[in-house]
């Protein structure tokens, strides 16, 4: 029952903020509502017992990639923006593609059938330490070792590519 | 979900609640009385004893005073950024344990609001969040100097939160746990200043340049910015955000008691005492640092941070790793 009312919540506080994101004038009320949107978003993977990943979310996504986005938007300093949404070409492929995934989901989820195995799968009983650091960290540095490499080098990569552009001198 | 747990947890939300805003008036009273001891002056004297009464004579002001808002300023955050900062540093504030468990009315009862078992990363979550509080006071005010002051901070914040955390993983390390009650269980026999020495300074060092406080208050530099992020902020408004950088400070200081100075531990006198008094002593050492040393310099700050302690953080933490490897 309780996580019945926390999800309703959480779930109607995300899809509102998701909305506010695409409909309000301000760019920087809109970087606002989208830290809204991951917090709520936190607060499902609380309640799917991913603790950790919650924890995360807050902290690189809510905490640390917002901000520097929030930077941005206040040193450009462009306080209205009329043109949210783009008339014309994008604003139809932008309704199109958003249809199509809806209707994607909707038939996923709808259909007894849908997909290969027959509708939603019932989940599997959790391990006791599902969500744990401890779990994760085990099936990262084991099962995923090598993905998790190569996703480390491309996060070098992009660091050192950061650094090369902040000392290139433009002149 | 029985009626005792719900009680239990409302009675320690007010206990934390109000311990926390009550202790911020002691402090600032203690801060205006030992700086003014340290630079050979009384301090405060006149309300109440020893001008005990003089934070409370202050706020009493602040409440009356007319609430200015900026005419160009973004009125819904202006309004809605000193309550991120406030509700952030007492959030914080509901994971940090007092002592051990005790038995009371048959019940174990945990002295702290809540364990969850990343407390941890809980703390770093919130201290993320609440640099919202301040950029967005900056931003809000639409006026020069906040934003300054706001964008200087949020970027002092945002470089040393690295280190601070980064300083904090070797003690995960040796306990195997997020959990900060744990932590503090681990250190019965051994504080973790003596093994994490080198951790412990860059903490503190990276607590006092995260609560903006000096030699680390660039944010607030009155010769450069006036009073950086919160210039524009008058009346309760500037109160709040008073209030939030002193429960910050005690967030950070009760951190470094938990995870390096064997948090609640200590003979003869009970758990929570013993926290008590090294909160007062990290306190103490706040105001001893502001009446000690001159600003850093912004370039100096940022130098700092990023050039000395980020590396000695991961240094501290690669040494670590590798001891606790061969010691098996």
């Amino acid at each position: 029952m309780l996580e019945t009312i926390l999800f309703a919540f959480f779930a109607l506080t995300a899809i509102f903020c998701a909305l506010g994101v695409v409909f309000h004038k301000n760019p920087v009320h809109c970087a606002l509502l989208l830290v809204g949107v991951l917090l709520s978003l936190s607060g499902l993977f609380i309640l799917l017992s991913a603790q950790f990943i919650a924890a995360l979310q807050v902290i690189v996504y809510a905490g640390a990639i917002m901000v520097l986005f929030l930077f941005v938007l206040m040193l450009l300093n462009f306080r209205q923006d009329p043109d949210v949404l783009t008339p014309g070409a994008a604003k139809g492929f932008g309704f199109l593609f958003g249809l199509l995934v809806m209707v994607e989901l909707l038939w996923t989820a709808l259909s007894p059938n849908g997909g290969e195995g027959g509708g939603l799968p019932a989940a599997p009983p959790l391990p006791a330490d599902f969500g744990s650091p401890a779990a994760i960290g085990k099936i990262l540095y084991t099962t995923w070792l090598f993905p998790f490499e190569i996703t480390s080098i491309l996060l070098l990569v992009a660091v050192v590519g950061a650094v090369v552009l902040a000392k290139r001198k433009f002149a | 979900m029985d009626l005792a747990l719900i009680i239990e947890s409302a009675v320690k939300v007010l206990v934390v609640l109000g311990f926390t805003c009550v202790s911020v008036i002691l402090i600032v009273w203690m801060e205006r009385k030992v700086l003014g001891h340290m630079q050979d002056r009384i301090g405060p004297e006149r309300v109440g004893p020893f001008g005990i009464l003089q934070t409370v004579a202050d706020g009493i002001k602040l409440f009356m005073k007319e609430d200015l808002v900026p005419k160009q300023a973004d009125k819904v955050l202006f309004f809605v950024a000193p309550g991120l900062s406030i509700v952030t540093a007492l959030v914080a504030m509901s994971v940090i344990p007092w002592g051990d468990s005790v038995e009371l009315f048959g019940r174990t009862i945990m002295l702290h609001v809540t364990d969850v078992n990343v407390a941890v990363l809980f703390l770093l979550g919130t201290t993320s969040m609440g640099v919202y509080g301040i950029v967005l006071g900056g931003w809000s005010s639409n006026s020069k100097y906040p934003l300054l002051g706001g964008l200087r901070s949020s970027a002092q914040m945002i470089s040393y939160e690295l280190a601070q955390g980064i300083a904090i993983v070797p003690i995960i390390m040796l306990t195997g746990t997020l959990s900060l009650a744990e932590i503090g269980r681990a250190q019965a026999k051994m504080w973790f200043v003596i093994p994490q020495f080198f951790g412990f300074v860059i903490y503190i060092i990276c607590a006092v340049a995260e609560t903006n406080r000096a030699p680390f208050d660039l944010a607030e530099a009155e010769s450069e910015l006036v009073a950086g992020f919160h210039t524009e902020f008058s009346s309760m408004k500037f109160a709040l955000y008073f209030l939030s950088e002193y429960a910050n400070m005690m967030v950070v200081s009760g951190v470094a008691i938990t995870c390096f100075l064997g948090a609640w531990n200590g003979p003869v006198l009970p758990g929570p005492v013993w926290f008590l008094l090294k909160l007062g002593f990290f306190i103490f050492c706040y105001i001893w640092l502001r009446a000690t040393f001159p600003r850093l310099r912004y370039d100096q700050l940022m130098s700092l941070g990023w050039k000395v302690l980020l590396p000695a953080s991961l240094l501290n933490m690669a040494v670590t790793a590798v001891v606790l490897v061969m010691k098996g």
